[in-house]
């Protein structure tokens, strides 16, 4: 023990420079920087620098980390900024600075300056330099070019991987917080004095109750701020990368910060971590059910039912949505075809629940399975008819069992 | 600094004038004029930035008073920002006209304005429509727009590159294949990219791409400037992607194996490790494997044997090329071609014993083999009627190209116990294979001559160099060219073998060289030799020792 006090007293000074990130970058934003000069513009660009370089030296550390997250959340309102962001210090610093038009036109010049590297100084440039963005912009509106492939657009699954980075970054946080509290607890138990350790094990439990809905309300505020069909792109596609394996994604930021991926208990973290994101964004996405109609209005049917076969929760109730529609749907005999019974409820034409049936069961074979299964037994409530007319269950059985069978033929 | 500043003047109207044009076509063909002009531009840019650094805001735009439009209107140009280098270059132009201290109203506009492109260059931009919201959320997520711009290019990358393979698979679904001219039109979206280490896959895929026609579809702006890219080892690329390259598209063949012999000529040729590490990394060799590459090359060098008077570094530089190749082409494991692709109008049982690899047969056989390459030569030179010139050149680089052979038969002539005349006249044909007035039976006599004359000392230990004088006035004597080349082959390599040899090898040769203008085929020879020893491994410690000296003395003149 009197090594750690040893070792923390550095660590302690440490720890109350990274408290000062938040500030710093709030300062940056604001009108505040209208009395900056050239030299207080360089020491915070030095501040950025050293923040870098403590996230250089401490990333593969996780004990470190752990504190240094911990203390960095702490000093801010709402927990914006984690470990990974000592790392994007610099350019968080500087971009932020670069748009804040109260900066006066000496300290701006000096800025700019900086931001660039030197003339002449190759091309091996830093990865996490300007000049790269700069290029990285230009290469994303040349590559823009009409799409012809299926699947989320590129725009949707960029913001949809930040999301999950971020959202990992706060499960892995979360994680370390519930190592510490336990640490604690393990000490006291040392100590043999139990009403602390209930305390703290209520301490622990509390924790992850406010974490889980405080992460709740932090993802709701943040997904207002696209509109409401991006927003629910953006999570459709977040979900299907967290089924599409570690291997389609990089984990943490694009440029080399794969936190969590040395360590051996990072790994163990990381499977449980993405249940726990996975969570998150189910819980948002199913807690209300206008959200979730919406979402399965505007999400390709091809999709959901990609996601309904690998995330069961999301299957169920998507089939309970599709029953309650299929209900406003009534046969009309003069037509010869199934129609919306009350227009303003009923969502779906006949058409369309059909096809999203099709695609349900042109999925994996336990979605298959289960689509049927619901749909039987929807039959037999219904009167169990197998007569085309009477019940709309009947009929998208029938229907859903001939392109079962057409697909097969065609061997896809 | 008159002079300078005359230079990016005189081309500003120019560089202004390209640049409203760009501006207002988005035809493909306004596309294709950006990809052409790109590197100039950046030099132009670079020239700008020079003149502009040191004069000051005001001062520059007192010059430069059109700076303002021009450097505008290239920020909103993707493909001049995208573009190796030159957002680098336009920026630092635009730090350059921002002023610290603003006097007056127009400069606090200029100042202004500066600001807003580099905000449009670095966050939040005006190009999409729906970024304003984007840089929000991605804001609240704690990130910033480079790791955004990150993440979208790979994804749009990886896209396209997902749509270019499927549809190799679907090759038959006419409904879902993509038309000629998309996969056109992303080959010059992409000429400015192809040093953005995001865009390999895509370039390796497009390369690999084969749609129906059988018109070229990639713009040639693009794969000559990927070559350019790969040549000057900008990018690096998977092999195959590197041959299929080449096979598509002449011109970028063509550069390449130029690149690769303006390489080897600046590079002091010490050793033939180094020109094989070089001739190897090139790919060439390997590429060579596909009969086509491998006919063009060879042509190539062909030319430029002829255009430099047949110097020996170009002959040994073709000589290691070859063996290259056929290491490359014997390690193959997928189907390899007969070698009658690659040497269509030889005879084959000649190309068959020349592919032969020495090291494959015991030393003891190595005679045999040269006796039959010989006679085999003889038969088609002399007994079918090699009528033209052409056809006995060919038959000549044929054989050249093979210089193991040759090297070798030159040793056994002196080292084993062999018929000399086969081998002779082996050495005869190389060295002089044209025989309209006699000039190859001159040389074959002379050969002989001095042959016997050798062999008579090969086993003194004690000679001087007046022993050797009647040899030596026989090199130095003579008028004829390829008489001189000949003879001086068989009296270096007597001086390197025979017992007596060694000791007056340094002196001997020097003399020759003093008076002959030889010391270039000695130096090549003594290399080849070298190389050759350090692949087989010479048993003969006192032979190694003395070449290693004499190859020392001639790096310090040479």
């Amino acid at each position: 023990r009197s090594n750690r006090q040893r070792q923390a007293w550095p660590m302690e000074a440490v720890l109350g420079q990274v408290e000062q990130l938040p500030a710093l970058l709030a300062v940056s934003r604001s009108a505040l920087v209208r009395d900056w000069d050239s030299l207080t513009l360089d020491r915070a660009l030095e501040w950025a620098r050293y923040f870098q370089h403590l996230y250089d030296r401490f990333r593969a550390r996780p004990q470190l980390r752990e504190a240094l997250g911990r203390r960095l959340r702490r000093s801010q309102p709402c927990p914006l900024l984690g470990f990974p962001a000592l790392g994007r210090c610099p350019q968080l610093l500087g971009l932020a600075l670069l748009e804040n038009r109260a900066l006066p036109p000496a300290a701006c010049r000096r800025l700019v300056r900086s931001l660039l590297q030197p003339p002449g100084a190759g091309p091996a440039s830093d990865p996490r330099g300007l000049e790269l963005l700069a290029r990285r912009k230009a290469a994303a509106r040349l590559l823009a070019l009409p799409r012809h492939a299926p699947g989320p657009e590129p725009q949707l699954q960029a913001e949809a991987r930040l999301l999950l980075s971020r959202l990992r970054q706060e499960a892995r946080e979360a994680a370390g917080q519930q190592r510490w509290l336990c640490g604690a607890q393990e000490g006291q138990e040392a100590r043999e004095a139990a009403g602390q350790q209930r305390w703290l094990r209520g301490a622990q439990e509390g924790q992850e109750a406010r974490e889980a809905a405080g992460q709740l309300r932090w993802l709701c505020g943040a997904l207002e701020l696209l509109p409401q069909p991006r927003a629910f792109g953006v999570v459709a596609a977040a979900l299907a990368l967290l089924k599409q394996g570690r291997g389609a994604e990089q984990a943490g930021d694009g440029d080399g910060d794969r936190d969590g991926s040395s360590s051996p208990d990072g790994y163990q973290e990381s499977a449980a971590g993405e249940e726990c994101t996975a969570g998150l964004l189910l819980s948002w996405l199913l807690g209300n059910q206008e959200r979730f109609s919406a979402f399965c209005l505007c999400i390709p049917s091809s999709h959901l039912a990609f996601l309904a076969g690998h995330y069961s929760q999301l299957c169920r109730s998507y089939l309970d949505l599709l029953t309650g529609w299929g209900r406003h749907l009534h046969y009309d005999p003069l037509q010869g075809q199934w129609v919306k019974s009350c227009l303003d409820k009923a969502e779906l034409s006949w058409e369309e629940l059909r096809e999203r049936f099709i695609c349900l069961c042109q999925g994996s074979t336990p979605l298959k399975e289960q689509t049927q299964a619901a749909l039987e037994l929807l039959r037999t409530q219904d009167g169990d008819f197998r007569v085309r007319g009477l019940s709309v269950w009947t009929d998208l059985l029938m229907e859903v069992g001939y392109s079962c069978v057409d697909t097969k033929a065609t061997g896809k | 600094m008159a002079q300078d500043t005359t230079v990016p003047k005189l081309n500003f109207e120019y560089w202004l004038d390209k640049a409203i044009e760009w501006g207002q076509a988005t035809t493909l063909e306004s596309q294709k004029d950006v990809c052409l002009h790109l590197p100039q531009l950046q030099e132009f840019l670079h020239q700008l930035y020079e003149t502009i650094k040191h004069l000051g805001p005001t001062v520059a735009i007192q010059q430069f008073p059109l700076i303002g439009q021009l450097l505008g209107r290239l920020c909103w140009n993707p493909f001049v920002i995208g573009y190796d280098e030159s957002q680098k270059t336009l920026m630092w132009c635009l730090c350059c006209l921002y002023s610290s201290e603003p006097q007056n109203a127009v400069e606090l506009k200029a100042n202004s304005w500066i600001r807003s492109l580099l905000c449009h260059l670095l966050s939040s931009s005006k190009w999409e429509s729906n970024e304003a919201e984007t840089s929000t959320f991605i804001s609240a997520l704690g990130y910033t727009s480079a790791d955004y711009y990150c993440h979208l290019v790979k994804n749009m990358v990886v896209s396209l590159v997902t749509e270019l393979r499927e549809n190799q698979c679907n090759g038959f679904n006419i409904q879902e294949s993509i038309s000629a001219s998309r996969v056109n039109a992303i080959s010059i979206f992409c000429v400015p990219l192809i040093t953005l280490p995001d865009l390999t896959p895509l370039l390796e895929t497009l390369l690999l791409y084969h749609g129906g026609s059988s018109k070229e579809i990639l713009s040639s702006e693009f794969l000559e400037a990927v070559n350019e890219a790969f040549l000057k080892k900008k990018i690096s690329l998977p092999e195959s992607a590197v041959f299929s390259l080449w096979l598509r598209h002449l011109p970028s063949l063509e550069k390449a194996t130029l690149h690769l012999l303006d390489q080897l000529f600046s590079i002091q040729l010490n050793s033939l490790e180094e020109v094989a590490r070089v001739i190897k990394d090139s790919l060439l060799p390997q590429a060579a494997s596909h009969p086509a590459i491998f006919r063009i090359v060879n042509e190539i060098f062909k030319n430029a044997l002829m255009e430099t008077d047949g110097t020996p570094e170009v002959m040994t530089i073709i000589q290691v090329f070859t063996q290259l190749f056929l290491q490359a082409y014997q390690n193959e494991n997928k189907q390899k071609f007969p070698l009658k692709a690659y040497f269509p109008y030889h005879h084959q049982p000649l190309v068959r014993s020349l592919v032969r690899h020495p090291f494959e047969l015991p030393t003891t056989y190595w005679s045999q083999h040269v006796k039959h390459i010989s006679d085999m030569l003889k038969a088609i030179v002399e007994d079918t009627n090699v009528s033209s010139l052409t056809d006995l050149f060919e038959i000549w680089f044929l054989v050249a190209c093979f210089g193991d052979w040759l090297d070798i038969a030159a040793e056994q002539l002196l080292k084993a116990a062999v018929e000399p005349d086969p081998v002779l006249w082996l050495l005869a044909f190389y060295y002089c294979p044209k025989n309209e007035n006699q000039q190859r039976t001159q040389t074959m006599v002379e050969a002989q001559a001095l042959y016997n004359h050798l062999m008579t000392l090969f086993s003194c230990r004690d000679l001087s160099l007046k022993d050797l004088e009647a040899a030596v006035h026989r090199v130095t004597g003579v008028e004829q060219c390829c008489n001189q080349q000949l003879t001086t082959h068989l009296l270096t390599n007597f001086l390197l073998f025979s017992s007596g040899g060694h000791k007056i090898a340094q002196e001997c040769i020097y003399h020759i060289t003093e008076i002959t203008d030889t010391s270039k085929e000695v130096y090549n020879l003594l290399i080849r030799t070298a190389y050759r020893f350090n692949r087989s491994g010479e048993e003969n410690q006192r032979t190694v020792k003395l070449m290693n000296e004499l190859l020392q003395k001639f790096t310090l003149k040479v």
